[in-house]
């Protein structure tokens, strides 16, 4: 589960300060977060009806309760899924004409489309969900999937907003000048230059809407009215009646889900330079 | 055949001087131009002028008698290539080479047949398949000129070509880029700032400062006939010397007077700029007529040229002799120079402050 | 080498048809020249296909976009922005017997969050405690997290890329577990009947604190029984979940600031006979001020709305506003205006600290 440094032989450690000090102490706070997932996990582990640790007669039952017989958590599993990956590619569409509009040359009005659609995920989400809550009653749509997955969208298209606004940054200008003294209309270099570079970018983008989406819990929690269940909300509703082992295996899968979503951006895209670190310095 | 002229170009951005003013050249079909100046003097402005990149704020813009000056970049089609060479990394080196003519909806096989035509044509065959991040400079410079070549440009445009180059290697590919042009026969416009990059190229020279070209002639011309103060200092090397016309001579402030032929065409007591290139300077044995004594104040040899600087007239005025001459001089002694009255230009003093 | 590629060709013809086909051609170049033979002169593309002008910014495209634009500023406006204005409606309106409520222009349920019910006979100050008990929390879990993230960001940008990649990857990750979950795991080790409780009692630590006389401290501040330690419910837990949960974030926060410092400035200060802790004090801590304050006032914001902890681990005379607002809207109460009501005091609270914030954000920048 900690993914420790090990210093390869062909990576330098700069000699600056903190190397063994700062070895020790990252180390101490990657124990210190991975410790309560870890006992989730292995909570998953436990044969009885309750949720004990350390585990008692191990068992993988509850993965296949989970995953296959349990109805409440298979449904519950399906609709996270559904509303994850919906609402993030629908972030994700509302995201790149407020990024282009920002980048083509930042107009009044593409200064207050990036702030709007940024102010959800900026503020406390519980405000938001209450006032989702009025909204979806007086559309009719309280208590829908399509209520849920609109939501998650509006909550979560800050994430391919700044992901696909740093991706635009990175397109050279130069190459929109190559491409257009090499016969490419405005139409042309979108297609050809600046939408395949960006793409790491917009699929970065993707994946945070979705791990987050996955995980969301309180604007859920108002928008379903009870209606349904994701995942979240099931555990949330397990949290308050008493455990069960099987929610500890939702929450193995969420973080399965999450690390691969990430392990996918950190492969395909520059990590460190999606979260703020120099583009220039390697 | 495609002749490229343009005529009252000006170009501001905003406020503040123009970054462009007025200029009027005509680039001879098949014949390479450079533009040369210092940084911010306006040249690349003017090329991306001429690529359809910017649009003038005023004058024309003709190929081959018609008007393009509102035609935009992608209508224009001339060839460019860019400092950084702008390949795009998320296309093979066939790719960006066929870039042009994918666009124009070539057949896929025919475009990358094309493509591996030019890349022997830049000697660089069978490279097609690598990715651009995995080339050298000297290779992404030569797919950059296969790629701005491959449409078969009017005016084939480069932007600062040699600046991400070491310099053992613009010196190389300065010389088979002239080769390269002169076999296709293209007209071509080259950016730089570089003298010896544009001597080596080109046909003629356009010598910009602050957004006006003060000179355009052929290489040889800039450099022994400089039309200003401004052109003799930032072409090679130059003395300079204030003076003062009397009779068709100069008159130093110190009170020497040095003959010019042909004799200066200024009234009496007008205020001069001398110019004098350190290699056209002689060294004299003794005092007489166009001389100067100056004392030595650094001798250094540089291979094949022997670089005396010496004080005169309140400056330091530096001479080239070849190294073969006579005798090294001390620091400190007394040196007569001389000035040949053929080898000394005459500027007005409206450029002095630029000297100075 | 065969075929120069530069053919020559008419090209003062083709400059001619081009400048005359100027006006009327705003044309694709691609459609015209398809299948263009080109090893012969070629000329070309004609006036064919639908209008494009390519310039950016050209009026015909443009004005296009601007269209988008508005119709996107629609569905912004709609999605993301009408929430917070029907809150506030509500915020204003009077509820009714049962759970309906009317419209209305009344500031009665700000009052009662301010001051209760039967202002101005007594007043009542419930709702400000919960919310001071939301700031507490809130400011308690920022600060701890910022205090912890700040030398695991540094020891982090210390790294190689790879190696701060592999550690981004677990931060964004732990990051986004949901709140659920990481409560869920804090529960299950902080219960009694499971996890650390239980772990000190089995190794001796409880009869150990009892030996030494901690226990009592331990007692008086209510995170023990008289049989053993006891951690929830407890202000302890509480803050201590919401720090966890923030933690990530923080690094996140920091981790731009602390990858842009210059690795010379360091080394310039320990050429100068700076220890190592020194350089950080000295240097990166000063060189970092405003980010961190920064990143704990974006912190303190996010938590003002926990809920899922909150209600979990605070004693119930404890708890903030955030479970007051769910059980106006949704739960026991359903009293939706006055629910309403106390999301807007947060979301004002909410809005004062983001703009601090991005105040703070742009002096960093203006500084640097």
């Amino acid at each position: 589960m900690i993914p420790a440094p090990r210093p390869r032989a062909r990576i330098r450690l700069r000699p600056t300060p903190g190397g063994v000090a700062g070895w020790l102490y990252l180390a101490w706070c990657a124990v210190f977060v991975a410790a309560p997932i870890l006992v989730v996990c292995a909570s998953a582990l436990n044969g009885g009806r309750s949720m004990l640790f350390p585990p008692q007669d191990p068992t993988l039952d509850r993965f296949v309760e989970f995953f296959v017989t349990d109805e409440v958590w298979t449904r519950a599993l399906r609709l996270s899924a559904i509303i994850a990956v919906s609402s993030a590619a629908l972030a994700t569409a509302l995201a790149w004409p407020v990024a282009y509009g920002l980048w083509r040359g930042a107009s009044r009005l593409s200064k207050a489309l990036g702030a709007g659609l940024a102010m959800p995920f900026a503020l406390p989400p519980i405000v938001f969900g209450v006032g989702l809550g009025f909204l979806w009653v007086f559309a009719g749509l309280i208590g829908t999937v399509e209520a849920a997955i609109l939501s998650h969208a509006a909550l979560h298209a800050a994430l391919p907003l700044a992901t696909i606004s740093i991706g635009l940054q990175s397109v050279e200008r130069a190459h929109l000048d190559a491409a257009a003294t090499l016969g490419a209309t405005e139409r042309v270099i979108f297609r050809t230059i600046i939408l395949p570079q960006t793409i790491p970018y917009t699929a970065s983008g993707f994946f945070f809407a979705l791990v987050l989406s996955f995980n969301e819990f309180i604007v859920t929690f108002f928008v379903s009215a009870s209606a349904y269940s994701t995942v979240t909300l099931q555990i949330f509703n397990s949290l308050r009646n008493g455990f069960t082992p099987t929610m500890a295996v939702g929450a193995i899968a969420f973080i399965l889900t999450s690390v691969l979503a990430f392990g996918l951006v950190a492969r395909f895209g520059d990590l460190p330079r999606l979260m703020g670190a120099d583009p220039a310095r390697r | 055949m495609a002749e490229l002229r343009i005529a009252g170009v000006t170009k501001s951005f905003g406020a503040g001087p123009p970054a462009v003013e007025r200029i009027d050249l005509r680039f001879a079909d098949g014949e390479l131009t450079a533009l040369l100046g210092p940084s911010g003097c306006g040249k690349t402005t003017l090329l991306r002028m001429i690529a359809g990149l910017e649009t003038p704020s005023a004058g024309r813009i003709e190929l081959g008698g018609a008007d393009i000056t509102a035609l935009p970049a992608h209508r224009r089609r001339f060839g460019m290539v860019f400092q950084n060479f702008a390949l795009f990394p998320h296309l093979s080196v066939a790719e960006n080479v066929a870039y042009a003519l994918s666009i124009a909806g070539v057949a896929k096989a025919r475009r990358l047949a094309r493509a591996e035509e030019l890349l022997e044509l830049v000697r660089l065959p069978g490279l097609g398949a690598r990715r651009v991040g995995e080339l050298s400079g000297g290779q992404r410079q030569r797919v950059a000129i296969a790629r701005a070549l491959a449409q078969e440009p009017d005016v084939f445009l480069l932007d600062e070509p040699m600046s991400a180059l070491d310099a053992q290697l613009r010196e190389e590919m300065q010389v088979e880029l002239r080769l390269l042009q002169q076999k296709l026969g293209i007209t071509t416009i080259v950016v730089t700032h570089d003298q010896r990059e544009a001597m080596t190229m080109a046909d003629q020279v356009v010598v910009m400062s602050k957004g006006r070209a003060e000179q355009v002639a052929p290489p040889q011309e800039v450099y022994r006939n400089p039309a200003n103060a401004f052109v003799a200092g930032f072409i090679g090397k130059a003395n300079m010397l204030p003076a003062t016309a009397m009779g068709g001579a100069a008159r130093l402030d110190c009170g020497t007077s040095l003959a010019l032929s042909p004799p200066a065409a200024f009234r009496d007591g007008a205020e001069l700029v001398l110019a004098c290139r350190p290699e056209w300077m002689r060294l004299a044995s003794g005092p007489g007529p166009n001389r100067l004594p100056a004392r030595v104040a650094f001798v250094r040899d540089i291979g094949q040229v022997r670089e005396i600087h010496a004080e005169a007239d309140g400056r330091t005025l530096v001479c080239e002799l070849p190294f073969s001459a006579p005798e090294r001089p001390r620091l400190g002694e007394t040196i007569h120079l001389e000035f040949p009255p053929d080898m000394l230009r005459a500027f007005p003093a409206r450029d002095r402050a630029e000297v100075a | 080498m065969s075929t120069p590629p530069h053919a020559p060709a008419p090209a003062q013809a083709r400059a001619q048809a081009r400048a005359a086909a100027q006006q009327a051609d705003r044309a694709d170049p691609g459609a015209g020249a398809a299948g263009a033979d080109l090893s012969a002169p070629r000329g070309r593309p004609g006036a064919t296909g639908a209008p494009v002008d390519a310039r950016p910014g050209a009026p015909s495209r443009g004005l296009r976009f601007v269209h988008a634009q508005y119709a996107l500023a629609l569905v912004v406006a709609g999605l993301c922005l009408s929430p917070f204005a029907l809150v506030f409606a509500i915020s204003l309106g009077e509820v009714e017997a049962g759970a309906a409520w009317n419209w209305g222009v009344s500031a009665a349920n700000y009052a009662r969050v301010f001051v209760g019910l039967d202002w101005p006979e007594s007043a009542s100050f419930v709702y400000m405690r919960k919310l001071g008990w939301s700031l507490a929390y809130a400011a308690l879990g920022a600060v701890i997290a910022v205090a912890f993230a700040f030398p695991f960001a540094w020891a982090m940008t210390r790294r190689s890329r790879r190696a701060q990649t592999v550690w981004l990857v677990f931060l964004l990750s732990s990051l986004s577990l949901s709140e659920v979950f990481v409560v869920m795991g804090w529960d299950v080790l902080l219960s009694n009947r499971s996890g650390l409780p239980m772990a000190f009692r089995e190794t001796g630590l409880t009869d150990w604190l009892k030996a030494v006389g901690w226990f009592d401290v331990l007692r008086e501040i209510g995170l023990a029984t008289p049989r053993n330690v006891r951690f929830k419910p407890s202000v302890f837990a509480t803050v201590l979940t919401l720090s966890y949960l923030v933690f990530p974030y923080a690094v996140i926060l920091l981790y731009p600031a602390l990858s842009r410092l210059d690795p010379a400035m360091m080394e310039a200060a320990r050429t100068m006979g700076a220890r190592p802790f020194t350089v950080i004090r000295t240097v990166a801590l000063p060189a970092c001020r405003l980010p961190i304050a920064g990143a704990a006032l974006l912190l303190f914001v996010y938590l003002l709305g926990a809920y899922v902890a909150v209600t979990v681990f605070a004693d119930p005379s404890r708890q903030t506003l955030t479970i007051t607002i769910y059980e106006s809207v949704r739960g026991a109460t359903l009293n939706a205006p006055f629910g309403a009501a106390q999301a807007m005091v947060l979301l004002v609270t909410a809005v004062a600290c983001l703009g601090a914030s991005l105040a703070l954000a742009k002096r960093a920048e203006r500084r640097s």
